[in-house]
C-alpha cells in the first residue's frame, strides 16, 4: 500500500488520491440501477402488503430469509417474496459495484486495486459463511 | 396499515433530514423505531442497516458521476471498515440490550457534540476530477476504518460520524471529499453486516420494506431542497432531537 505515501499526486495518478473517470461512470449508473430495482421491489411488495391487509407489526415473530421459497412466494404474489427479493437487492447491489470494479481495475491492469476489490469481496464471502452458519439461530 | 403508513413517513423525515446534514438516516432511524414503535434494538438495527445502504447506494452515484467521492480511496478503506463490520455484526448478537441502548446512547451524545462545533457554511469549493490533494497517515486511517465498521455494524447506522474525521482530519483529505466518500463506503460496511443479520433473522422484512422506501423518498426530497433551507436553523432542530432521544435511550438502558 505504498502509494498512498503523503507525496503530492495528480488526480490521475495511480496513488489512493487519483480519480478514475470512466470507471466512476460505470459504477454510478450500476449504484442507481441497482437502488431503483430494489426500491421498485420494495414498493410493490408495500402495496401486497396494504392490499392483503398485513400491519408491519401483526406476526409476532416475523419469517426468516429462506431462498429456497422466494420463487414460491413470488409465483404467488405474496408480499414476502417481493420484500425480500428487493432486500437482497439492497445488500447485494454494493458488493456489485465491488465486482464492477474489479473487473475495471483488471482490465487497466492496476493490481493493487484488483487485490483491494478481491480482499473486499473475501469478507463479504466470509459475513456470508458466518450468516449462514449461525442461521435463524438468533434475536 | 396506520403503522406501515407511520413506518413509511418516519423513513420520509429519517431520511430528508439524514440527506440535509449529510448523516446517514440510521442515527434517526433506530431511535424511532425502538422508542416509536417499540421494536427491540437489535431489530431496529437490522432494519436501519438495509436503510443506510440504500441512501449511501442512491447518493454514491451522484457523488462519482461529479467526481467527489474517491472511489480508490474508498475502497481501500472499505475493506477494513467491512472488516471491522464483520466483527461487529458477530459481537452484535452476544451483547444484550440494555449495552447497545447504553451505546447507542453515547453515540447520539457524540453527534450533538460534532453537530454543535461544525463550521456554519460550506467552506471548501466542490472538487471536480481535476482536484489535487495528498493523503497522509494511511495507516491510522486504516485502524479508523476498522472501528467505524464496527460501530456501523453494532449500532445500525453509516459510521460517517467516525470516518469523514479520520479522512479529513487524520489523513488530510478535504472534507467534501470525505463526506462523499464516506457516503460511497457505508454501502460496503453495512452490507458486510446485514447479510449476518439476514441469515441470523436480524431483519423483518414488513418493517424494512417500508422504512427503507421511505427513506428513499426522504433522502431524495432532502437533496433536491437542502439549498433552499437553513442549515443553521436544521442543525439546532437536530441537536435538540438527539439530546431529548440519547436521554431516551439511557432511560431504555437503565430500565431494561
Amino acid at each position: 500500500m505504498n502509494a498512498s505515501r503523503s507525496t503530492p499526486t495528480t488526480a490521475c495518478a495511480a496513488g489512493l488520491a487519483g480519480t478514475t473517470p470512466d470507471l466512476d461512470r460505470a459504477i454510478a449508473r450500476l449504484l442507481a440501477f441497482g437502488t431503483y430495482l430494489a426500491i421498485g421491489l420494495l414498493t410493490l411488495g408495500v402495496l401486497l402488503m396494504a392490499v392483503a391487509g398485513q400491519s408491519p407489526f401483526s406476526p409476532t415473530s416475523f419469517p426468516s430469509f429462506d431462498a429456497a421459497r422466494l420463487p414460491q412466494d413470488l409465483a404467488a404474489g405474496r408480499a414476502e417474496g417481493f420484500l425480500w427479493l428487493g432486500l437482497v437487492t439492497v445488500i447485494a447491489t454494493p458488493s456489485a459495484r465491488v465486482i464492477a470494479a474489479l473487473v475495471g481495475y483488471a482490465r487497466a491492469g492496476d493490481r493493487r486495486m484488483v487485490a483491494v476489490s478481491l480482499g473486499i469481496l473475501a469478507v463479504i464471502a466470509t459475513s456470508v459463511a458466518v450468516g449462514l452458519l449461525f442461521s435463524g439461530s438468533a434475536t | 396499515m396506520i403503522a406501515g403508513l407511520g413506518l413509511i413517513v418516519g423513513g420520509i423525515a429519517a431520511g430528508v433530514f439524514g440527506s440535509l446534514l449529510g448523516l446517514g438516516g440510521g442515527i434517526l432511524i433506530v431511535p424511532l423505531l425502538t422508542l416509536g414503535f417499540g421494536l427491540p434494538l437489535r431489530e431496529a438495527v437490522g432494519v436501519s442497516l438495509v436503510s443506510v445502504i440504500v441512501t449511501s447506494s442512491a447518493s454514491a452515484g451522484v457523488y462519482l458521476q461529479r467526481h467527489v467521492a474517491n472511489l480508490r480511496l474508498g475502497m481501500t478503506l472499505e475493506l477494513f471498515t467491512a472488516m471491522g463490520a464483520l466483527i461487529g455484526g458477530l459481537l452484535a448478537f452476544l451483547l444484550d440490550e440494555r449495552t447497545l441502548a447504553a451505546l447507542f446512547a453515547a453515540l447520539l451524545v457524540y453527534a450533538a457534540i460534532s453537530m454543535l462545533r461544525r463550521p456554519g457554511g460550506a467552506t471548501e469549493a466542490e472538487p471536480g476530477a481535476g482536484y489535487v490533494y495528498r493523503i497522509q497517515r494511511s495507516g491510522l486511517g486504516y485502524v479508523g476504518s476498522v472501528g467505524a465498521g464496527v460501530i456501523s455494524a453494532l449500532l445500525g447506522v453509516g459510521g460517517g460520524l467516525v470516518k469523514v474525521p479520520v479522512m479529513h482530519l487524520v489523513m488530510g483529505v478535504p472534507l467534501r471529499v470525505a463526506t462523499a466518500t464516506s457516503n460511497l463506503m457505508i454501502g460496503i460496511t453495512a452490507s458486510a453486516s446485514a447479510i449476518i443479520y439476514l441469515f441470523r433473522g436480524g431483519i423483518d422484512p414488513y418493517v424494512a420494506g417500508p422504512v427503507a422506501v421511505g427513506v428513499f423518498l426522504g433522502a431524495s426530497v432532502g437533496s433536491r431542497t437542502a439549498h433552499r433551507i437553513d442549515l443553521r436553523v436544521l442543525r439546532t432542530l437536530f441537536v435538540l432531537v438527539l439530546t431529548y432521544t440519547a436521554f431516551e435511550m439511557i432511560r431504555k438502558a437503565l430500565l431494561l
